[in-house]
């Protein structure tokens, strides 16, 4: 009865202290994952669409209500956006889309832990899996999104053609920065509540300075803070090869993908070590 | 289960000298948690033998080791660390010295259902709990039947989760448990759940794995359960284990740890000179007497005993009644005995000072254990409360005669 494959030992010292086997555990908790991850991401998806009745509804309205409204701004000559090489409420939902799915990105991994801090505190099983299933999610929702963003595509005949299809790669970065972010931050935001508070605010200022509702400024210390914002090069360039266009922020975006992979990395070995000194103190 | 002193092929767990430190203050434990992982991703070793400010060890040296079908019952009083002492096994929490072997599967049976949704059919939780127990979706769905005949939940099953009673509930989660086969079983109090038959379902299920080679470490404050599946026991107290043994005589020693802990060693009596009741009654003293009124340190079942109550009085009463309410502490802590010396329409008069009064069993029916006495004095019928002593705590030596029976009766058989 006895599984030789199962073996465990435990004590004081970090696991970082032997490497080889540290790197073993990382892969098999991955592999692991997978099914599990599903799993999870189903079980969240069906209960949360049983208790709604307008259901995939919500997915649509932030863009088209961002859409319209700064639309109404802009006609009204409120504010000044300058102006952007499609129809001005096409580039609001386009972005508003990638902004989000940027925006759950970051949450999935902080969303995923809270979550299942309960379980973790009593059972052993592969922590990725609270993240991947949360990013499944996120891929779930953003193929959502498609829908209508495939509907603006139409709606405005915008040239798009299968080149468009490579706008995944950038949107790959964009979401795995995201996690980065998310992960690095998750362990923290279950032990100081200030973090979740915080991200709200964040966020709200942090679009002002993506070029989401406005197009990408060409001089001033504003441009500048805006081409080095790390989400701008992500989304930029995302919409920018959906849409075909000129690359403008080629090498930021080049240069925040290799941040975001290798930082994800890292934030994976750090979520995994702080995870038993989390659990130890969640009120979970 | 044996001390450890070098590895044997046989044995599935071992704990070496294992500790553990928590910190009371939540902001500075915060704080070192963020020390910690510093240390752990910068340095590879923390300093984490010594306390810190604010910490104090919930787990002190603790060694075992578990062989292959062993079952082992953790006790001891709420705190002692036994939850803390499952997780590190577990592996959900890190040491603080020494280190922790597993050499298995190892399943904590600590929460029943992890990763139930309300809102998802009894059948879709499976799936989820299953999966979260770490079984494959092929291998789910080759058990799920015999899940849900276990969980005798049939009808039930496509119906949301939340529609079920706790019991059911429990009883699904139970019956995914049992699917994992592990090699090593940790359950934590979860078998309070659900009802008698289920429970004695639970435990048959236990002792069926333990018969197949399944190890299991029990924590449960039910002295039977522990007693009906486990060989051997580890009674901790403060953190430290205490007692290692056979499962009787750990559990015996249980009980009289219970009492040390709750008032010191009684010794029959209960001083209070300084004691003010601000009304005209001082009870200043309560103690054990035999039947002859000498002093002893414990009552005798099945012999004569007496409580007595030595109160001051300031000034002269005609009536005081006395009230008596008798707890049994070995057991559940319910109330076994009530008198009230008004129903016998007794009262003593009372002079100024020195009074004793009390009551005599003639013979004492309660058997041997650990009880605690409530005792008020009272001016009038009704109400008046006068002086009460909260809890006398007191011994009752047993009577072979009376084990096995829930109290002392004294009886002739027939000639």
């Amino acid at each position: 009865m006895q599984n030789k494959s199962h073996y465990s030992y435990y004590q004081a010292d970090s696991d970082l202290r032997q490497p080889a086997n540290y790197l073993r555990q990382l892969i098999n908790d991955l592999t692991a994952s997978g099914e599990l991850s599903l799993v999870l991401f189903l079980r969240d998806t069906k209960a949360a669409y049983r208790q709604s009745i307008l259901g995939i509804f919500w997915a649509f309205v932030p863009p088209i209500v961002f859409a319209a409204g700064f639309t109404l701004l802009s006609k009204a000559k409120v504010v000044n956006f300058g102006e952007t090489n499609i129809p001005y409420p096409a580039y609001v939902m386009l972005s508003v889309i990638l902004w989000q799915t940027f925006q759950e990105s970051v949450r999935a991994p902080m969303a995923g832990l809270a979550e299942s801090q309960a379980i973790m505190k009593r059972l052993r099983f592969p922590p990725e899996a609270v993240v991947l299933s949360r990013l499944l999610g996120v891929l779930f929702n953003f193929s959502i999104k498609l829908i209508l963003l495939i509907a603006v595509l139409i709606w405005y005949r915008l040239a798009v053609d299968l080149s468009s299809l490579l706008a995944l790669l950038p949107l790959c970065s964009l979401i795995l920065f995201g996690t980065f972010l998310g992960l690095l931050l998750a362990p923290l935001a279950v032990l100081f509540q200030d973090f979740s508070r915080g991200l709200t605010v964040v966020f709200g200022f942090w679009m002002f300075v993506t070029p989401v509702v406005y197009p990408v400024p060409e001089s001033g210390v504003f441009a500048t803070i805006v081409r080095y914002n790390p989400a701008s090069s992500l989304l930029v360039t995302t919409r920018e090869t959906l849409l075909n266009s000129e690359l403008s922020l080629l090498p930021q975006f080049f240069l925040m993908s290799a941040v975001g992979m290798v930082g994800l990395l890292l934030a994976w070995v750090l979520y995994r070590i702080s995870l038993p000194y989390v659990i130890e103190r969640s009120g979970a | 289960m044996t001390i450890l002193q070098g590895a044997d092929p046989d044995t599935v767990l071992s704990l070496r000298g294992v500790s553990k430190k928590f910190c009371r203050s939540l902001k500075r434990s915060l704080f070192y948690a963020a020390l910690d992982v510093w240390s752990d991703v910068f340095r590879g070793r923390r300093a984490s033998d010594r306390l810190r400010t604010g910490e104090f060890w919930a787990l002190g040296n603790v060694s075992f080791e578990l062989k292959r079908g062993e079952a082992l019952g953790l006790v001891g009083p709420n705190g002692s660390g036994k939850t803390t002492l499952l997780r590190l096994i577990a592996g959900l929490i890190k040491p603080d010295t020494g280190s922790i072997e597993v050499r298995g599967r190892l399943a904590p049976l600590i929460a029943l259902g992890a990763g139930f949704n309300p809102i998802l059919t009894g059948r879709e939780n499976i799936v989820v709990n299953l999966s979260i127990l770490g079984l494959s979706l092929s291998k789910i769905k080759a058990v799920s039947d015999a899940v849900i005949a276990f969980a005798e939940i049939e009808e039930a099953i496509d119906a949301p989760l939340r529609t079920y009673s706790s019991g059911m509930a429990a009883r699904l989660g139970f019956a995914c448990a049992m699917q994992v086969r592990p090699d090593i079983l940790l359950v934590d109090e979860v078998l309070a759940v659900g009802d008698m038959r289920f429970r004695t379902k639970c435990y048959r299920k236990l002792t069926e794995l333990q018969s197949q080679g399944t190890s299991i470490v029990l924590v449960s404050h039910n002295p039977n359960a522990i007693l009906g599946v486990c060989d051997h026991a580890l009674l901790l107290h403060k953190g430290a284990v205490v007692e290692t043994g056979d499962t009787a005589s750990v559990l015996n020693r249980y009980e009289e740890a219970m009492f040390d802990h709750r008032l010191g060693r009684s010794d029959g009596t209960l001083a209070r000179e300084d004691h003010r009741s601000g009304a005209n009654i001082d009870i200043v003293a309560v103690r054990l007497a035999d039947g002859g009124g000498n002093p002893v340190t414990a009552l005798q079942c099945g012999k004569p005993g007496r409580i007595m109550v030595e109160l001051v009085a300031h000034e002269p009463m005609p009536k005081l009644f006395l009230g008596l309410l008798i707890k049994d502490l070995s057991r559940d802590g319910s109330t076994v005995l009530r008198f009230h010396s008004n129903d016998w329409q007794h009262a003593w008069p009372i002079e100024p000072g020195r009074n004793i009064v009390g009551i005599t069993f003639d013979p004492l029916y309660l058997k041997g254990g650990i009880y605690s006495a409530k005792l008020y004095a009272l001016e009038n019928e009704k109400l008046g409360m006068l002086d009460a002593v909260e809890s006398f705590v007191f011994r009752v030596e047993s009577l072979p005669r009376a084990s096995g029976s829930l109290y002392f009766q004294p009886i002739k058989w027939l000639e």
